[in-house]
């Protein structure tokens, strides 16, 4: 069908007749039964209660197939990049909205994240933090050999979730670590979180602004919904805030930080 | 941009404009061509101010005979608000070349926050300021400064007076901040300064009590033409505002204290007699002569003023029995030794007023002409005896006002006397109310004088009940909803709790375990779910403070606790302002909290929870007012005798525009976005979701009304997760935001300078 005529150079532009609903379709294109478990239900109630999920849902998959056409562009991603990712350990990360829990789920994601960073950014080097009952603990040190991360969260047999998290702890614990990292690199701290409140020791708003002097780029994947100062500490310092859907969604957000 | 509707140019101070905006100012021209009245409901957020200003503001200058503006609001942050808009809006219009001559804007309220005097201002309480003030600018006082010296004066008021009417301003829009500036600057009191120049003022902002309540608005509002257009803003309380403005209430203080100030109105009345009856003879020779007070022009001297309409004034002499100074100082003892005789009555006592005054003449022979003219004869007496400092007698002010009250109608009102504060209390605090049960005498003044007056909220439904209860008739009545390119709010309707036992604050059935913790468990999940603020609107202080202790005990604010801190609403003003600060600060700063309050109190009000203040609201169950209280059951008998209301009808309609403007707090603009949750089984009925103002009505689908605890928590969690995703504000472009080329679509006249060019371009 003839599409009507789109206005010239505009990346944003959203063809509404595009829009497919992503049901029951496998994202590889096998069968569907061959796939990863999923809540088949969920996806009809989406269809059938209305236009928003489905049509959130569709949008941002345009996006996705503007962003695979356009080159990913270099200027924001730098060459030597260091990565501290943090990781909610709380409670609310034990609740089953994706398969089975969310912590298993983002830990299997941040294998998959690990992997694929390297891949890109083969000279970058990656920390792991993680966080819960308040406190932020460090899991590996900086280093760019995947198999030192991947490893440290495989055998992170202590899967304890408790308390809440504390990203202010998180945030200088990463701080500190990107302390030794060079200028020239990019500084990064990408986080997932899960829970929607935190529980710091101070002024969230101090380690803000030692962020933005440090010039630090903070990026949040959200496993819930949009919390106001998670979503401010990220725009000031220039970073991404997202809120997945469901894991697909987060798998895209968090490849996109 | 700038557009036309019909044939008036109307420039709009921003780059869009939402439909529903151009809808309500199409409706609103209507009105003000026909010139008949109107009623306007526009959602909550959505720039009513400006577009009501925007379009009012065109009317004016365009078309001949410059209507004034006179725009009504509720409390003083509002008047500020609507007179920074203003003054943005004029500013807008002269940057795109629009000539408006000699326009004045200004806005007035009390002397408390209009006061530069460095003396005066730093007094807290208003009633204060006010004496003060007289005691400096009361034409007496400056009378005798400058025979005998020595007095103080204001310097402020004093440099008014040499200063020319039409010289006191020059052009321009002053919020209030900028007239005490401009005051402090130029030696001038604010407050007498836009007394002044209200007269000559294009556009006034104030508050209702300027126009309704019969003691100020005489000062004030007199003098304003016919054709002036008249908007009262946020005016879903108005009915409530008219009535408690002719209502009062006297107990055992009030008697004490204008025993007291009778005494000492004697001894002075003595006093003067002894050293200059001159005065006092003056005033009898004038009152004999029927002589309405010619004194009463000045403005700054009348202290006390008639609580009774100016209709209802009688236009005849005082009577005799009251001339005499001390005569009528001998009348108020005895009225008041009768009223403290019927507080005594350890029964309940309600009658009409006509009744009232048939026992008052069989026991005092005090006849009801007389009485009619108490406040009037009060008021002429202090000022004859030079008295300034009123806060002394307040109380027998309002005995004054009682008795004119009572004399001058006939219908409409009723005496309550109450010798216990509730059925259940065993300590005598006996109260005697005079209530008035009908709106319509307040403010029906107000519509026959003015033949445009507007009244505008974003809950005004069900929209019929105002005609009737205000005796008017409105040309224009429509209602509009929220165009919206997503649904950025989502109301919920939870009848039943986890277990499938249904939840409601209904009265017989609020203190069942059952419902306790049914509730107790939607707050627990709401706050687990909802990031950062969550507002929770109670019916009534008395059950939040039952059902609070009672989730205490069983232990849900603990749970609670977990997720998000918790604050309350005390009636203390102190506290609770202390209470939001923290609130604010919480949500700020990943904490998160629920903040608890009552749905007639001072929050849900005043003030505005967007964005991350309020992502979710609670109503639990439905704000009925206490329905066992005698003043209320008298004016629903009122209403069923006079304008044929059903009682039902009135306290539904009642109970649910208040729990609307609850809710209503949480959505400010249309990138917000918050969830509303109606928590009653009530609300699934026809008959009160019917009530509700259309634009939350029509989105109330099918699956959100009736839902369990379980199934609204999983909406909500879909809901907060598509919100979350980025939100191009291009994509509104054509749904919810208009520029010139979609006014042209949607049938509209759009610019003319861009019709004509496209009409140049057809024709070439």
């Amino acid at each position: 069908m003839p599409k009507a005529k789109k206005p010239a150079d505009d990346d944003d532009y959203i063809d509404i007749d595009d829009a497919e609903p992503e049901g029951l379709k496998g994202a590889d294109g096998g069968y569907a039964w061959e796939e990863e478990y999923k809540r088949s239900w969920d996806v009809i109630q989406e269809d059938a209660s209305g236009s928003i999920q489905s049509s959130v849902l569709g949008i941002s998959d345009q996006r996705k197939r503007k962003r695979r056409i356009r080159d990913t562009s270099i200027v924001q991603r730098g060459i030597i990049r260091h990565v501290m990712l943090v990781i909610d350990e709380s409670e609310s990360m034990s609740f089953k909205d994706m398969v089975p829990t969310r912590i298993h789920a983002t830990l299997r994601l941040a294998e998959k994240f690990i992997t694929e960073f390297f891949d890109q950014n083969p000279i970058s080097q990656l920390s792991i933090i993680a966080t819960k009952d308040g406190l932020a603990e460090r899991l590996t040190e900086l280093s760019s050999n995947p198999m030192d991360h991947i490893n440290a969260l495989r055998s992170k047999g202590n899967k304890d979730l408790a308390g809440e998290p504390s990203l202010q702890n998180a945030l200088e614990l990463g701080m500190h670590g990107l302390k030794r990292a060079p200028s020239h690199g990019l500084r990064e701290i990408i986080c997932v979180l899960g829970s929607l409140t935190t529980c710091d020791p101070g002024d969230i708003e101090q380690t803000l602004q030692a962020l933005k002097q440090g010039q630090v780029r903070v990026s949040m994947v959200h496993l819930a919904a949009e919390v106001f100062v998670f979503k401010r500490i990220c725009k000031e310092t220039g970073g991404v805030f997202a809120v997945a859907i469901d894991e697909d969604n987060m798998k895209d957000v968090l490849f996109e930080c | 941009m700038r557009f036309f509707i019909d044939d008036l140019p109307v420039i709009f101070p921003y780059d869009y404009v939402y439909p529903e905006q151009y809808q309500y100012m199409c409706g609103l021209k209507r009105s003000l061509d026909s010139k008949g009245h109107a009623m306007l409901e526009m959602p909550s957020g959505t720039g009513k101010t400006v577009s009501l200003l925007s379009l009012i503001i065109a009317y004016q200058q365009f078309y001949p005979g410059r209507r004034k503006l006179v725009y009504c609001s509720r409390t003083v942050p509002e008047i500020d608000k609507a007179l920074a808009e203003l003054k943005r809006l004029m500013e807008y219009r002269q940057s795109h070349g629009c000539i408006d001559e000699n326009f004045i804007g200004l806005g007035l309220t009390s002397r408390k926050n209009l006061c530069v005097h460095p003396r005066v201002s730093m007094e807290r309480k208003g009633a204060v300021v006010d004496a003060r003030c007289r005691e400096m600018t009361a034409s007496w006082v400056r009378n005798k400064a400058q025979s005998v010296g020595n007095i103080e004066l204001c310097g402020y008021f004093e440099k008014l007076q040499d200063i020319e009417s039409s010289e006191l301003l020059p052009h321009g829009v002053y919020t209030l901040e900028d007239l005490t500036d401009y005051g402090k600057a130029n030696g001038m009191c604010p407050y007498y300064l836009s007394r002044r120049v209200i007269p000559m003022a294009d556009v006034i902002i104030y508050s209702f009590h300027y126009m309704l309540d019969p003691k100020v608005a005489e000062l004030v509002s007199k003098e304003f033409e016919k054709d002036s257009i008249v908007v009262f803003d946020e005016a879903h309380n108005i009915d409530s505002i008219c009535i408690d403005s002719l209502s009062i209430d006297i107990n055992e203080r009030t008697l004490r204290s204008s025993t007291a100030s009778v005494e000492r109105l004697g001894e002075r009345v003595e006093e003067m007699k002894a050293q200059n009856s001159e005065k006092l003879r003056d005033e009898y020779d004038r009152l004999v002569e029927g002589l309405r007070d010619a004194l009463a022009a000045r403005d700054e001297d009348l202290v006390l003023s008639n609580p009774i309409l100016p209709d209802h004034v009688l236009h005849e002499a005082v009577p005799g029995n009251i001339r005499k100074a001390e005569h009528f100082v001998r009348f108020l003892k005895r009225f008041i030794e009768y009223l403290k005789a019927r507080m005594r009555v350890m029964h309940v006592v309600a009658e009409t007023t006509p009744s009232f005054l048939k026992h008052i003449r069989e026991v005092t022979y005090i006849e009801r002409k007389p009485l009619r003219f108490c406040a009037e004869r009060l008021a002429s007496l202090v000022r004859t005896l030079e008295i300034t400092d009123l806060e002394e007698y307040g109380a027998l002010a309002r005995v004054a006002s009682f008795a004119t009250l009572c004399a001058t109608y006939d219908t409409g009102f009723m005496v309550l006397f109450e010798p216990y504060e509730s059925d259940q209390s065993t300590i005598p605090n006996p109260v005697l109310h005079l209530a008035c049960l009908d709106a319509a005498i307040a403010i029906k003044p107000v519509f026959q004088r003015f033949h445009t007056v507007i009244i505008t909220s974003g809950t005004l439904s069900p929209m019929e009940m105002y005609p009737r209860m205000l005796e008017f008739a409105p040309v224009v009545q429509e209602s509009f909803t929220m165009t919206l390119a997503r649904q950025c709010f989502a109301p919920l309707v939870v009848t039943r709790g986890g277990d499938q036992a249904t939840i409601s604050s209904k009265f017989e059935v609020r203190n069942d375990p059952a419902v306790v913790r049914n509730y107790g468990n939607l707050l627990i999940e709401v706050s687990r779910v909802v990031p950062d603020g969550i507002v929770a609107f109670f019916p009534s202080y008395l059950y939040m403070e039952s059902i609070v202790a009672m989730w205490n005990e069983k232990g849900f604010l603990t749970e609670v606790w977990k997720h998000k801190l918790i604050f309350v609403e005390t009636p203390d003003a102190a506290e609770t302002s202390v209470a939001l600060q923290n609130y604010r600060a919480a949500c700020n700063n990943g904490r998160g909290a629920v903040l608890l309050s009552v749905a007639r109190g001072k929050v849900s009000e005043g003030i505005d929870f967007d964005h991350n203040f309020g992502r979710a609201v609670i109503m639990f169950g439905i704000p009925y007012q206490y329905t066992e209280s005698r003043i209320l059951k008298a004016r629903l008998e009122f209403m069923r005798e006079a304008h044929q209301i059903r009682e039902n009808d009135f306290l539904t309609f009642d109970a649910l525009r208040h729990a609307s403007q609850c809710i209503g707090r949480v959505l400010r603009g249309k990138t917000d976005y918050g969830l509303m949750v109606l928590a009653d089984k009530r609300y699934s009925r026809a008959d009160k979701r019917s009530k509700l103002p259309r634009w939350i009505s029509t989105c109330l689908t099918d699956v959100s009304t009736s839902l369990s605890t379980d199934m609204a928590i999983d909406l909500m969690r879909k809901f907060l997760k598509a919100m979350a995703q980025p939100f191009d504000l291009n994509s509104q472009l054509g749904i919810s935001m208009w520029t010139n080329e979609h006014i042209i679509q949607h049938g509209g006249r759009g610019d003319i300078a861009a019709t004509s060019a496209m009409e140049v371009d057809q024709a070439s």
